[in-house]
């Protein structure tokens, strides 16, 4: 069961913030006002599947009712499995996804992220992998495969024009996880 | 012995679903005089009609009885079909074995294959006693007349009279114009309404084929197609119309006010008052239920002498008016002028109401910021009481949050079960117009759907989505009053699945389209049905969408349900052209089933001659008696004074005497005395 019904709340839409559409038409989720709530999008959602209360047709309702802090309080679009399904489907070209994406953008400049995401973004920053696991280095080597993947974790001139790219983003004006220029990815057991 | 033939139709499934064809068809086969007994799917197709054209012409039958849908749609065709094979087309009989049965008893096979069994004997019975007849033709009065003059009225008028034919436009308001003149602009192309209609409204009061006669309205109809008599009355104005000259002085001079109709009663008008400024025909009228008798100048009386001066003291309006139409010394009679007209074919036009606030006592009513889509258009509208500012009643200021609430009336079972059609295009216009204008309104929408079916309606959909305009899924259940003349109106957001309230300075009830006041009446004038949503009801919903059950007459516009203005418009054009079919023939065929009377029986009692509801039965004197004679011009068949003949002098001719009471029977006791069903 959803949290919106547990909870049931009034939502007083004089207070809507209705710059949030203006906001995630900025960041990424230009065809915002093409959605017609036909639903179509939630039907293919893991997310609805797995019963989070905001996937992508009502995380475009809230934002269209300018329903900010509905949206931060909740930790919904942060479970966006990034299928793109929505996406491929949409009959109105809205890409959901990208929305959500940009709903996102929205949270992180307001740090309303939850600590598994900073977490990601650490492990990203430190070496080139949102999730990496400590054992996989172990498995790989028993099917016969490099203990390190060819990615940035052989590569550690990769990881650090990654961190370089980083450094240029949004995210080092936040100062979310620490960015240091300290030599990380031999530190990361694999 | 007659020879008669049975054709039975499967209708595709639609009979043989529900019916035991074979069964059918070998019991059709014992009935006495039945000749042949045949089935088809299609028996109205091609190959179905040719089944009977070649048993005629092969000498198997000399009368037919085809067991079908139903005779509202096909009975033309099989005589057609009759006709064609050599024989008198009168000489058929039908039997509705899909609207009357198997389409009624769906599911019960038996009861239905029975009940076939019985309507086929009925009509073979009947078909027996058939004798030849002959059509009989009038002559027809090659006028027409339109009543209402709204946008579907003025283009059924405007294109009769543009095929030459004489058209008498009878309109209940003092101008022509309808609804339509009172909105601001019209979806989906936002033109607006005055600039499109007014030169319309014009064209129709200067037509010389177009006789206008507003402030009329409709009390009798009598006659049939071809010719109809119909009395109007033109209700009485209290003002010389042939010296009027729309000036507007009287209008000035008057100090008695009274609800504005035309501006849907938010500001006041004159008791003496013209439409609006540019109504068609331009001419003032007494409202004498608000004059106030200035000078105690009552209607028809002289005028008192001034006491010191000798002058003759007159109410403001008369001293205004230049031309002396206005005049309170005549004696006017208050119900009007009486003129009757000859007309060949009627087209109504009648159109419709949009609904009140006051029955929404969940939406406030009370408050004047609780206001109909139609009083909103008058807002928006730049001969409206603000001249176009976009103001709210209460105090005039400009609002900051608009809701717009669907539905109200409509959809709802306590009001009309209908969908009015045009409310969810005509709030999506308003809200448009609203932004468009003042882009920092905030304005929501609260809907159950969202319903834009129509040429570029949904491309004007996305068009205001995009103007920011919020469209929230969840029909309001309540507008509350807060201080300051705020509302809250209380909704439940469906895409959120939460309770959502919004304050507001203005809510905007998009209220049903429903039947305009005395359409039922107006309908049983006329002798057309009113659905039981009470428009004008059609002859047929897809085959003949602008006839109705009387011929000659026919519907256009909101009168037959709620239209678009596009729709309306085609809707009157497409009457005016099957209107015009009668009168281009000039002719018309009238089916014989005409009364005759047996003057050998005739008592000369009399009782027919006032039954007659088409004034067709006199009285002469035949060798020195009374006896009934009927006018078969006039004679429409309805079979009345048959049966109220006592001496059974009077036969209906293809519904004689015989041949009802073998059909009835054949329909109980003659059936085999199976079951009845």
């Amino acid at each position: 069961m959803s949290n919106a019904i547990a909870e049931p709340q009034v939502i007083d839409l004089s207070l809507g913030e209705l710059d949030l559409v203006d906001e995630i038409k900025e960041l990424g989720g230009e065809e915002l006002l093409e959605c017609i709530q036909c639903a179509k999008c939630a039907a293919v959602c893991p997310m609805a599947l797995a019963g989070f209360p905001f996937f992508n047709k009502r995380v475009i309702q809230a934002i269209l009712i300018g329903s900010r802090e509905t949206l931060l309080d909740d930790s919904s679009i942060w479970a966006c499995q990034s299928c793109n399904r929505c996406t491929e489907i949409c009959p109105r070209q809205v890409r959901p996804f990208e929305i959500i994406l940009a709903m996102r953008r929205v949270a992180v400049r307001e740090f309303a992220l939850p600590t598994l995401t900073t977490d990601g973004l650490k492990s990203l920053f430190d070496v080139g992998h949102a999730v990496y696991l400590k054992e996989a280095g172990k498995s790989r080597k028993k099917v016969g495969l490099p203990e390190k993947p060819p990615s940035t974790l052989a590569h550690p001139q990769a990881l650090r024009e990654l961190q370089a790219i980083m450094r240029k983003t949004a995210l080092a004006e936040l100062g979310i996880i620490p960015m240091g220029e300290a030599e990380v990815a031999g530190s990361c057991e694999v | 012995m007659p020879r008669i033939g049975v054709y039975i139709c499967h209708c595709g499934e639609n009979i043989a679903g529900a019916v035991n064809i074979e069964a059918v068809r070998e019991y059709a086969g014992t009935l006495p005089g039945v000749a042949v007994a045949k089935d088809y799917l299609f028996m109205c197709s091609d190959p179905g009609q040719e089944l009977i054209r070649q048993d005629i012409k092969d000498g198997l039958v000399d009368r037919v009885v085809v067991a079908a849908c139903t005779p509202r749609t096909h009975e033309p065709i099989f005589r057609k079909a009759v006709e064609d094979g050599g024989l008198n087309k009168y000489l058929f009989e039908m039997a509705n074995i899909r609207d009357q049965d198997s389409w009624a008893h769906w599911n019960e096979k038996d009861g239905a294959t029975e009940k076939a069994k019985r309507l086929i004997a009925s009509a073979v019975a009947k078909a027996g006693l058939l004798e030849p007849l002959q059509d009989r033709f009038v002559e027809v009065t090659k006028s027409a007349l339109v009543i209402g003059a709204g946008v579907s009225g003025m283009f059924a008028a405007l294109d009769l009279a543009n095929m030459g034919y004489k058209v008498h436009l009878v309109e209940k308001e003092p101008s022509v114009g309808g609804n339509m003149a009172k909105l601001d602009k019209t979806f989906p192309t936002n033109d607006c309404s005055a600039c499109i209609l007014t030169p319309v409204m014009v064209q129709v009061g200067t037509h010389p084929n177009i006789e206008l006669l507003t402030y009329a309205e409709v009390a009798s109809v009598e006659g049939s197609i071809g010719n109809f008599k119909v009395d109007v009355v033109k209700k009485q104005t209290y003002i010389d119309w042939d010296k009027c000259t729309g000036c507007g002085d009287c209008v000035n001079a008057c100090p008695a006010k009274a609800p504005n109709e035309f501006n849907e009663g938010m500001d006041n008008r004159k008791a003496v008052y013209i439409q609006f400024p540019q109504a068609v025909p331009k001419k003032a009228v007494l409202d004498l239920d608000h004059c106030i008798n200035c000078g105690k100048r009552s209607i028809g009386t002289q005028p008192r002498t001034h006491s010191v001066t000798g002058e003759p003291i007159l109410a403001p309006c008369e001293k205004a008016c230049k031309t002396g139409a206005c005049d309170r010394s005549v004696a006017y009679d208050p119900a009007g002028e009486r003129v009757t007209l000859q007309v060949g074919t009627i087209i109504a036009a009648a159109g419709f109401k949009a609904m009140d606030k006051a029955p929404f006592k969940e939406y406030s009513p009370q408050s004047p910021n609780v206001i109909t889509s139609m009083q909103l258009e008058r807002i928006l509208s730049a001969t409206g009481p603000t001249e176009g500012e976009f103001k709210r009643p209460s105090d005039g200021k400009k609002p900051a949050t608009v809701a717009f609430i669907s539905c109200v009336g409509s959809r709802d079972k306590s009001h009309h079960s209908y969908c009015s059609k045009v409310c969810c295009m005509y709030m999506l216009k308003e809200a448009r117009l609203i932004k468009e204008k003042y882009p920092a309104t905030n304005v929501y929408l609260f809907y159950i759907d969202v319903r834009t079916a129509g040429k570029d309606f949904e491309e004007y959909y996305n068009y205001c989505r995009d103007l920011g305009i919020k469209v929230i899924r969840g029909r309001a259940g309540a507008v509350d009053e807060l201080a300051g003349d705020r509302l809250r109106v209380r909704a439940y957001d469906v895409d959120m699945c939460a309770p959502v309230e919004l304050e507001s300075d203005l809510v905007v009830l998009a209220t049903a389209i429903e039947p305009a006041p005395g359409l039922p009446e107006m309908g049983r004038k006329l002798g057309i049905n009113c659905g039981g949503e009470g428009f004008l009801k059609e002859l047929h919903t897809k085959l003949y969408p602008v006839e109705t059950s009387v011929k000659g007459i026919y519907v256009a516009g909101c009168a037959q349900g709620p239209k678009d203005i596009p729709e309306s418009v085609s809707q009157a054009r497409a009457a005016s052209s099957s209107a015009a079919v009668p009168l281009t023939l000039g002719k018309v065929v009238v089916e014989p089933f005409s009364s005759a009377v047996d003057r050998e029986k005739c008592s000369g009692c009399g009782i027919c001659v006032p039954l007659c509801p088409y004034s067709a039965i006199s009285r002469e004197e035949v060798d020195g008696k009374l006896r009934a004679r009927i006018d078969e011009a006039l004679c429409a068949g309805c079979g009345v004074c048959a049966a109220a003949c006592p001496s059974l002098a009077i036969t209906l001719h293809g519904f004689t005497e015989a041949q009802i009471q073998a059909q009835i029977n054949a329909l109980t006791i003659g059936a085999g005395g199976g079951k009845v069903v």
